[in-house]
């Protein structure tokens, strides 16, 4: 295989185990614990390779993903003294553990491949020609196995306990009283995201290696209220950017970790502002409909509440109301449009649908019954909470 | 005539951080009643609840379940946490959180099917929310999403029911429409013990009460001591609630 195809395939198997666990950190609201992770193994990879002597040695894995549980730990013992608050906790412990590492580096290990910018940035350039040799046979690049071992290994966590993990991220208190320990759950996902983060760490480095965990699985979120099409999702958006990335890097000769990252983030950037129902321009326009809909209805109430001809002419309507009349033309449209009222002679009327939906609108505003405005829903943004 | 102890809990003492939250319970709940716990803030009737179920360890003493531990009778109880302790943005419908409470029966694991789906629907149509079992749960009214956690209580099909707070936040329909839920489960001679904070409301809907305040203050039939002397207890000041029987 081409050294081009390693690259990529060592990208989006790396990128897919991330995005795995990140789904259920973003669902956690411990995004930031990713972060704290991905800097606090430095120092069990730092000791394992002092032991192993070896880069590649499965030990340093374990030796790492160790010091991510050690994070977790201490993150939730100082938070549990009640002292300091959870953000501030993380905050507190990976430099500490992060600046271990970088002076055991330092004060070792000079001679070796193993620097503070490999460590930050990841070295997927140089990770083809790290081959894995059995009996002069080659196997392809060691890296590429590791993340896949791990890959195969999130998949199978995710698949075993899939119905566990849901019930866990949504209710602490009913996944403990039905006999999930949510503790256990808790500290399995935490090794997996350790583990996962130490494997992806060699490819990406210890800060990129986050946006591959968060990015995937917050544009996810904006797209899907369904956990497995957001896990499909993420997975999806972290092949496709790591893909995407390299080839971003090929053209701009640049850094293929950072390529990858910044194309997840523009990626989440596009989500986050053109998600159907989630984005910000969904959201905005939505909004809008919301305002210019009370008006109509505000308007109806109005010709409801009104018989005679002098309070239903046009022009009485926009001092009336007390609408400027760029508003009140456009709820005059927006009421005919839905035939709901008829002009005739500049004298507004409602129509029967007109009345059957001020009707309706009344009596779900007194009652409060979703079911009365079942029908109305599809037409109408109003209702929809 | 002399029913079955559902749940008795044995000089219980929970603390936050040596701080006591309750203080040495004794507590006998017979079968078969609807049961109200009542208490001001910080009276730790959540938390009593929530120790009996085992999601907080606590400090001293025991709880059983007919006689059991509560490890060992997990399939017999059900449990209504507050509305507001989980995220309603969690990217699920109401036929999957209900089904969630079906999980205990399958163990680790096993995967929900066909079964667990079909009493899973059955369990929202009785609460009134079958026509929304594919709606995602953030666009739910507070009243919906309250009656999704019955539904799901429901279908553990226990014999003992927890709820913290069914009432918080739900209009007088739904309120109602809970309460008849909650008597028909007694009639079915099923425990319902239920943290309460209307005491208006206390008589009409409960036939037992207890009275907590970090320490038990009163358990019994509420015709017998639902009075003036225990509210005063409970609540420290003189509380005058007309009770009518």
């Amino acid at each position: 295989m081409s050294p081009m195809l390693d690259i990529q395939l060592i990208a989006a198997v790396t990128a897919a185990a991330c995005a795995i666990p990140g789904v259920f950190l973003v669902l956690r609201k411990m995004a930031l614990i990713s972060d704290a992770i991905s800097h606090s193994i430095l120092p069990g990879i730092v000791i394992g390779f002092f032991i192993t002597h070896d880069l590649a040695s499965p030990w340093l894995i374990i030796f790492a993903a160790f010091s991510g549980i050690i994070t977790v730990v201490l993150v939730e013992l100082i938070q549990k003294t009640g002292l300091v608050k959870e953000d501030t906790a993380i905050g507190l412990v990976f430099p500490a553990l992060f600046s271990i590492g970088v002076i055991l580096i330092a004060q070792n290990a000079n001679d070796v491949h193993l620097d503070v910018d490999a460590v930050l940035l990841g070295d997927l350039v140089y990770a083809p020609f790290d081959r894995l040799m059995i009996d002069g046979a080659d196997f392809g690049p060691k890296g590429l196995w590791t993340i896949s071992i791990t890959l195969v290994i999130t998949l199978l966590f995710l698949l075993a306990f899939y119905k566990e993990l849901k019930v866990s991220t949504f209710d602490v208190g009913l996944s403990s009283a039905l006999g999930f320990s949510p503790v256990i759950l808790h500290y399995g996902l935490m090794s997996v995201a350790s583990v996962t983060t130490v494997a992806a760490f060699d490819a990406v480095g210890a800060i990129l290696v986050v946006a591959m965990m968060i990015a995937p699985a917050a544009a996810a979120y904006l797209l899907t209220t369904d956990l497995r099409k957001m896990l499909v999702l993420s997975v999806l958006f972290g092949v496709g950017s790591a893909i995407g990335g390299y080839w971003f890097a090929r053209w701009l000769d640049a850094s293929i970790s950072g390529s990858i990252t910044t194309v997840l983030g523009i990626l989440f950037l596009l989500i986050y502002l053109f998600a159907p129902s989630k984005g910000l321009i969904a959201v905005l326009f939505r909004q809008n409909r919301q305002r210019k809909e009370v008006s109509l209805l505000t308007f109806l109430l109005h010709l409801n509440n009104h018989d005679s001809e002098n309070e239903r002419r046009v022009a009485h309507l926009q001092e009336h109301i007390n609408w400027r009349k760029v508003r009140a033309n456009s709820v005059l449209q927006l009421a005919e449009k839905n035939n709901m009222i008829t002009i005739d002679n500049q004298i507004v009327s409602l129509t029967d649908k007109g009345l059957e939906f001020t009707e309706k609108a009344l009596d779900y505003i007194i009652t409060n019954k979703d079911e009365k405005i079942e029908d109305m829903k599809d037409d109408f943004f109003l209702f929809r909470g | 005539m002399e029913s079955k102890i559902a749940v008795a809990v044995d000089d219980l003492t929970v603390a936050y951080n040596y701080k006591p939250v309750l203080w040495d319970i004794d507590l006998s709940i017979p079968e078969g009643v609807l049961m109200a716990i009542v208490g001001p803030n910080g009276a730790g009737k959540s938390t009593l609840i929530k120790s009996i179920l085992g999601i907080i360890d606590p400090i001293a003493g025991s709880v059983a379940i007919y006689g059991k531990p509560y490890v060992k009778q997990r399939d017999k109880v059900a449990y209504v946490p507050q509305k507001g302790s989980v995220d309603w943005d969690f990217p699920t419908t109401a036929l999957d959180v209900v089904m969630m409470g079906t999980y205990g029966s399958l163990g680790w694991i096993k995967r929900p099917g066909a079964k667990e789906k079909k009493r899973s629907l059955e369990a929202l149509e009785k609460v009134g929310m079958l026509a929304f079992k594919n709606r995602q749960i953030s666009q739910l009214s507070g009243g919906q999403q309250q009656r999704i956690f019955l539904a799901r209580a429901l279908v553990q099909n226990a014999a003992i029911y927890f709820m913290d707070e069914p009432f918080q936040g739900v209009d007088a329909t739904t309120e109602i429409a809970i309460i008849n839920i909650l008597k028909e489960l007694r009639k079915a001679g099923k425990t319902v013990i239920v943290v309460h904070h209307d005491l208006q409301t206390v008589p009409e809907y409960f036939d037992w009460v207890t009275f907590l305040n970090v320490k038990h203050i009163a358990t019994g039939p509420v015709k017998d001591i639902f009075n003036d002397d225990n509210l005063t207890k409970t609540y420290g000041i003189n509380y005058k609630v007309a009770v009518q029987q």
